[in-house]
C-alpha cells in the first residue's frame, strides 16, 4: 500500500490539543432589560420614565443598586459580580446592537447569532461556527465546541464538530452492553495499530474519553467552596463547563443559554421574574468563577441578549422590545472595571407619540464580538468571521 | 394555490402528512416484497487485499448494499460503470417512493415561500439522504454530492433556503452527469447562488459603477480555473462587470412600473415573479470587456454571461482544475499528475462531458490501485454503513427536531447544506478527524439497533446470508469481508477475536453480536474507503 507513506508525512508529530482558553457565549435569551442590570442612577430621566420598575438608587437599604461609578450601578442581585468589576476583571459596554428594526426575537437573535447585518451581505452558518471552521486543522478536539442544552445554537452553524449537551455524562461511548471496557479495549487495539494520522487521532479521542469518564464516576467537588445554585439548569451547564475547562479536553468554544428575559408585563424591579433570573445569572456566573480560581487564564466569558428594552415602562408593568443593550464581558483578558460607550439615555425622544425606541445603538455588536473573540482566542482572521464588515476597536480588551 | 394544487396531481405518490406513518410502513413493507433487502446468499471477497469490484462501489457508488457486489461481479465492472453512467435506464422505483413525497422539492422557487423554514430544510436533507442510501442511481447520486460541494450554497444564508431546493433539482440533479458548461451557466442564474454569492447586488449604475464582484471571483476561483488558474484581479473586476444587471426577485408583490428607456423614451414593464432571476438591463455594464485575455464586445447585455460563462469554462486551467478536483475524490488526496492530465484531456476533448471523465477515470489502473486509501466523510461514512447492514429508514425529522441520523450527520460536522463558506465541505482528512468518537457511537447505536424506531436493521436476514454458522474466528472474517471487501489481517482477527471473548462472558449472545458488528463498523478499516 503505497499510500500509507504518503499519509504519514502528512502527520504531525505531536497533535497536543491546541487551545487551552475557551471562550463562553451566554446568550440572556428574550430581550434582556439590561438597564435595569446596569443601572443608570444619576440619570433623573430613567427614574422618570419607570416609576414603578426602577431600581433604587445606591443606598443602604437591601433593594438599592450597588455603586459602580458615578454613573452606574448594578441591580442588587448582582452583588455576586460586584467583586469581579472592582477587580477589573468585569468590563461592560453600553449601546451594543444589531441593525434589524424588526424588534422580533427570531430576526434579531438570528442576525446576531449569524454575524449578518441588515445592510451587509449575509454569511453562511454562525458566526462561532466560521470561527472554528477557519481554524479546523488536525489538532482541533472531539470537544472543540459544547452547546449546553439540547438544541444546536444558531451560533455554531457549520462548526466542524458540536457537541450539544446537558451533562458531561453525555459523553460517553455508549456500549450496548452498557460497559464500554471490552469496546474501548478492543478500539485502542485497532486503532494503535493503525500508523496514518487516523490511528494517532483515533488513540488521541480514547484518552480524551478516558479523561472525562474517570469525572463520570466520581461526584464533582468545585474547588474554594464555590457553591452553584442548584435547581437551577444554568448553574448545572455552568458546572459542566468547568469540569471541561479544567480537565483541558481543547474545548474552545462552549454557549449557554439562560432564557426568560421578555419581560412585557410585570417585570418587578427587586423582585420577582426579572430578578430572580438576574440572581440565576450572578451566583451561577461568580460560583464558576469561585471553583475556577485557579484556572483563569483559560476562559474569557461574553453575555449578549439580543436587544434591550425601552425606557419607559409599560401599562402592564412591564418594559417592551428596544434596541441597544448593554453587553458584558468577564475575565483575566477583559480591561474591566469600566463600562463603556455613550450614556444610553442621552437620546431619549420625549415627543415621539410611540414613545422613545429605548437604548440608541452606538455600536454595531460585530465590533464588540470580534474583539471579544480575538482578545480571548488570539489572531482571527475578521474577514472570515464578519465578512464584510468593517470593524473598529472598542476597548473592551487588553 | 393552483401551483399547489398541480403539484398533488402530477405527484403520483404524495400523501398527506397525517398519514405519513402509515405510508412509511407501507414503504418499508412494499420494498421487501419487491425484493429491496438482502438476498438469501452473499458471495463475500477472501482476498487479504480490497476486492476490486468492492473498491468500485465504495467510491462510485456509497458502498455496497447487500447483493450490489454480485451483480457488480457478474456484468462485469466495464459494463456496470456504463449502466451507471446512464442512471435514466436504471429503473429507480423503489427509491422514489421513500424520497419522491417531499411535496417542497417540486416547487418553484417562489412558490417554496408557501412552505415553513423547518419543512424545506427537512425535506430537502431528508430527500438527500434517502437517494444517497437506496437510489440504484449510486454514481449519480454521488456526483450529486460532488457538485453540491463543488457549487455550496449555504442554506442559512439569506433566503437560500428557499431557493436551494430548485437549485438541487434544475441546476445540480439536472446537469450532474451532463455537460460542465451547462452545469455552470445554470448555476450563474440560478436564484439560490445569485443570493449566495451576492450577484443580485450586483449593479453597475451611473453613480455607482462599481461592481459587486463576489461571485465573479469564485466562479473563477472555486468553480471553474481554481485559484491559481491564472487569472488576475483585474479578469475578476470585467467578469464582475458581465455579470452585472442579473438579479432575482425576493419581494412578493413587486410592482411594475414604467421607466425611461434608451433615447428617452417611456416603456412599461412587468414584475418579474417572486423567486425567479432576471437580466436587468438598467444595472448592466454594457461597455467593452476583457476577460482573460478576449475580447466581449460592447452592447452585448444579457448575452454577456453566456460568454464569460464560455470563455472561463474553456480556459485550459478549468480542465486541469476539474479533473483534479475529481481525482481527489475518486483517487487520493495526491493524485497521480498521469491520471489528472488524462482526465484533463478527455475535458478538453469533448468540451466539458462528465460522463466521458468518469468513464475514463473510474476504468484506470490509478483509480483500481488506490484502494482503502481515502477517509470517508461522515455523510459517506454513514450511509455507507446503513448500506452494507440493508438498513430500513426513513430519516425521520419533525419541525421541532431531528431524527437520529440527522443529528448524528450534524455531530459529526456534515449536516447537509451547512457549510458556511462557499468552498463546499472539503475533500481532506484532517477537518473530520475530530468526531471520530461520534462516528463510534454511531457504529455501536446501529450495530445494536438503538437508533429508535426511524432505523431498523434485518440482522437476522443479513446473518444468514452472510452465513454465520461457523466458528468463532469464521464468522468475525465474514462480517469483515462483507463491510470491508477483505478478510481481516492477522491482528485485526485477533484483535476481534478477544474483543469477543470478553462480551461472550459476560453478555447476552445479541449484545455480544451487537458489539462485535458495531467495532467492526467504528474501526479505522471501515473509516476508509
Amino acid at each position: 500500500m503505497p499510500a500509507l507513506t504518503q499519509l504519514l508525512v502528512n502527520a504531525p508529530a505531536a497533535a497536543e490539543a491546541r487551545s487551552t482558553h475557551t471562550l463562553i457565549c451566554v446568550f440572556l435569551r428574550g430581550g434582556a432589560d439590561t438597564m435595569n442590570l446596569v443601572v443608570p442612577y444619576a440619570d433623573d430621566h430613567y427614574y422618570n420614565a419607570r416609576p414603578t420598575l426602577a431600581v433604587k438608587r445606591p443606598g443602604n437599604s437591601t433593594d438599592s443598586s450597588l455603586k459602580l461609578d458615578d454613573r452606574y450601578a448594578l441591580h442588587p442581585t448582582l452583588k455576586p459580580l460586584e467583586a469581579a468589576f472592582k477587580e477589573g476583571r468585569l468590563g461592560m459596554v453600553q449601546g451594543v446592537g444589531t441593525d434589524s428594526t424588526s424588534g422580533s426575537h427570531f430576526e434579531c437573535q438570528d442576525q446576531m447569532e449569524h454575524g449578518d447585518s441588515e445592510k451587509g451581505r449575509p454569511a453562511g452558518g454562525g458566526w462561532l461556527g466560521r470561527f472554528l471552521r477557519s481554524r479546523a486543522d488536525q489538532s482541533a478536539s472531539a470537544l472543540s465546541a459544547v452547546a449546553i442544552g439540547t438544541k444546536l445554537p444558531e451560533s455554531l452553524r457549520g462548526a466542524p464538530s458540536v457537541s450539544v449537551l446537558e451533562h458531561i455524562d453525555d459523553i460517553s461511548i455508549k456500549a450496548p452492553s452498557g460497559d464500554p471496557k471490552a469496546v474501548v479495549g478492543a478500539l485502542r487495539a485497532m486503532y494503535g495499530a493503525d500508523v496514518t494520522l487516523l490511528g494517532q487521532r483515533g488513540q488521541q479521542t480514547l484518552d480524551l474519553f478516558q479523561r472525562i469518564t474517570a469525572m463520570h464516576s466520581s461526584r464533582y467537588a468545585p474547588e474554594n467552596g464555590a457553591e452553584y445554585p442548584t435547581n437551577n439548569s444554568f448553574a448545572d451547564g455552568l458546572r459542566e463547563l468547568a469540569r471541561l475547562i479544567k480537565t483541558r479536553v481543547g474545548l474552545e468554544v462552549a454557549c449557554i443559554d439562560l432564557p426568560g428575559w421578555d419581560t412585557h408585563f410585570f417585570q418587578n424591579s427587586t423582585a420577582g421574574g426579572f430578578a430572580s433570573n438576574a440572581q440565576k445569572l450572578a451566583e451561577g456566573l461568580a460560583a464558576f468563577e469561585t471553583d475556577l480560581q485557579k484556572h483563569r487564564s483559560h476562559y474569557t466569558i461574553m453575555v449578549t441578549t439580543e436587544f434591550g428594552r425601552r425606557i419607559y415602562e409599560n401599562a402592564s408593568l412591564g418594559t417592551d422590545h428596544g434596541r441597544g443593550f448593554c453587553f458584558v464581558a468577564l475575565g483575566d483578558k477583559v480591561r474591566g472595571g469600566r463600562i463603556l460607550g455613550n450614556w444610553p439615555i442621552g437620546a431619549m425622544d420625549e415627543t415621539n407619540p410611540l414613545g422613545p425606541g429605548g437604548v440608541g445603538i452606538t455600536l454595531d455588536y460585530r465590533d464588540v464580538f470580534a474583539e471579544v473573540l480575538a482578545g480571548a482566542m488570539g489572531a482571527i482572521d475578521p474577514s472570515k468571521i464578519f465578512p464584510g464588515a468593517s470593524l473598529s476597536r472598542v476597548g473592551l480588551m487588553a | 394555490m393552483a401551483s399547489r394544487r398541480h403539484v398533488l396531481q402530477a405527484v403520483a405518490l404524495s400523501s398527506g402528512a397525517a398519514a405519513l406513518t402509515s405510508c412509511e410502513r407501507t414503504i418499508s413493507t412494499l420494498t421487501d416484497v419487491l425484493g429491496g433487502s438482502v438476498p438469501n446468499k452473499l458471495e463475500l471477497p477472501t482476498g487479504s487485499e480490497i476486492d476490486p469490484e468492492f473498491h468500485l462501489l465504495s467510491r462510485a457508488a456509497f458502498g455496497a448494499w447487500p447483493g450490489d457486489l454480485e451483480r457488480v461481479k457478474q456484468v462485469g465492472r466495464n459494463a456496470w460503470i456504463e449502466e451507471q453512467l446512464h442512471p435514466e435506464r436504471i429503473d429507480d422505483s423503489l427509491c422514489d417512493l421513500r424520497a419522491r413525497r417531499f411535496e417542497s422539492l417540486f416547487y418553484s422557487e417562489g412558490d417554496a415561500y408557501e412552505f415553513k423554514k423547518p419543512v424545506l430544510r427537512n425535506e430537502l436533507t431528508r430527500h438527500s439522504m434517502l437517494r444517497a442510501i437506496y437510489s440504484k442511481r449510486q454514481l449519480f447520486e454521488v456526483m450529486v454530492e460532488f457538485w453540491t460541494d463543488h457549487l455550496n450554497i449555504d442554506l442559512e444564508k439569506g433566503d437560500c433556503l428557499y431557493f436551494k431546493p430548485s437549485d438541487d433539482r434544475d441546476v445540480i440533479r439536472k446537469h450532474a452527469l451532463g455537460n460542465f458548461y451547462d452545469l455552470i451557466r445554470a448555476s450563474s442564474t440560478s436564484p439560490a447562488m445569485l443570493v449566495y454569492l451576492d450577484g443580485r447586488s450586483n449593479r453597475v449604475t451611473k453613480d455607482k459603477p462599481v461592481p459587486n464582484e463576489n461571485y465573479a471571483r469564485e466562479l473563477l476561483e472555486l468553480h471553474t480555473l481554481g485559484v491559481h488558474g491564472g487569472y488576475t484581479q483585474a479578469d475578476v473586476r470585467e467578469a464582475a462587470r458581465c455579470l452585472s444587471g442579473w438579479t432575482v426577485n425576493l419581494l412578493k408583490d413587486k410592482q411594475g412600473g414604467a421607466r425611461r428607456g434608451p433615447r428617452g423614451v417611456v416603456e412599461r414593464f412587468q414584475a418579474p415573479a417572486r423567486g425567479k432571476s432576471f437580466f436587468n438591463a438598467d444595472f448592466h455594464d454594457d461597455g467593452e470587456k476583457r476577460v482573460l485575455g478576449q475580447t466581449i464586445p460592447a452592447g452585448g447585455g444579457e448575452s454577456d454571461l453566456d460568454h464569460l460563462v464560455r470563455i472561463a469554462v474553456r480556459h485550459p486551467s478549468t480542465a486541469k482544475f476539474i479533473a483534479h478536483k475529481l481525482c481527489v475524490r475518486f483517487v487520493g488526496y495526491n493524485p497521480p499528475a498521469s491520471i489528472v492530465d488524462r482526465v484533463a484531456g478527455e475535458f478538453t476533448r469533448t468540451d466539458g462531458d462528465i460522463k466521458s471523465m468518469l468513464r475514463l477515470l473510474l476504468n484506470s489502473e490509478e483509480f483500481m490501485a488506490a484502494r482503502g486509501t481515502l477517509l470517508k466523510r461522515p455523510f459517506r461514512y454513514m450511509v455507507s454503513s446503513l448500506r452494507a447492514l440493508a438498513a430500513d429508514t426513513h430519516v425521520e425529522a419533525s419541525r421541532n427536531r431531528q431524527g437520529p441520523l440527522l443529528e448524528y450527520l450534524a455531530r459529526l460536522g456534515h449536516g447537509l447544506f451547512q457549510y458556511p463558506t462557499p468552498d463546499g465541505y472539503p475533500d481532506e482528512e484532517a477537518p473530520w478527524m475530530g468526531t471520530l468518537l461520534w462516528r463510534w457511537n454511531f457504529s455501536l447505536a446501529l450495530a445494536s439497533g438503538k437508533l429508535g424506531n426511524d432505523v431498523r436493521v434485518p440482522l437476522t436476514e443479513l446473518e444468514k446470508a452472510i452465513d454465520t454458522s461457523g466458528n468463532r474466528e469464521e464468522v468475525i472474517s465474514r462480517w469483515w469481508s462483507h463491510l470491508m471487501g477483505r478478510v481481516p489481517s492477522p491482528d485485526e482477527l485477533k484483535t476481534l477475536a478477544s474483543a469477543a471473548d470478553a462480551q461472550t462472558q459476560k453478555k447476552t449472545p445479541s449484545i455480544a453480536k451487537a458489539e462485535l458488528l458495531g467495532l467492526m463498523l467504528a474501526s479505522p478499516a471501515f473509516m476508509r474507503c
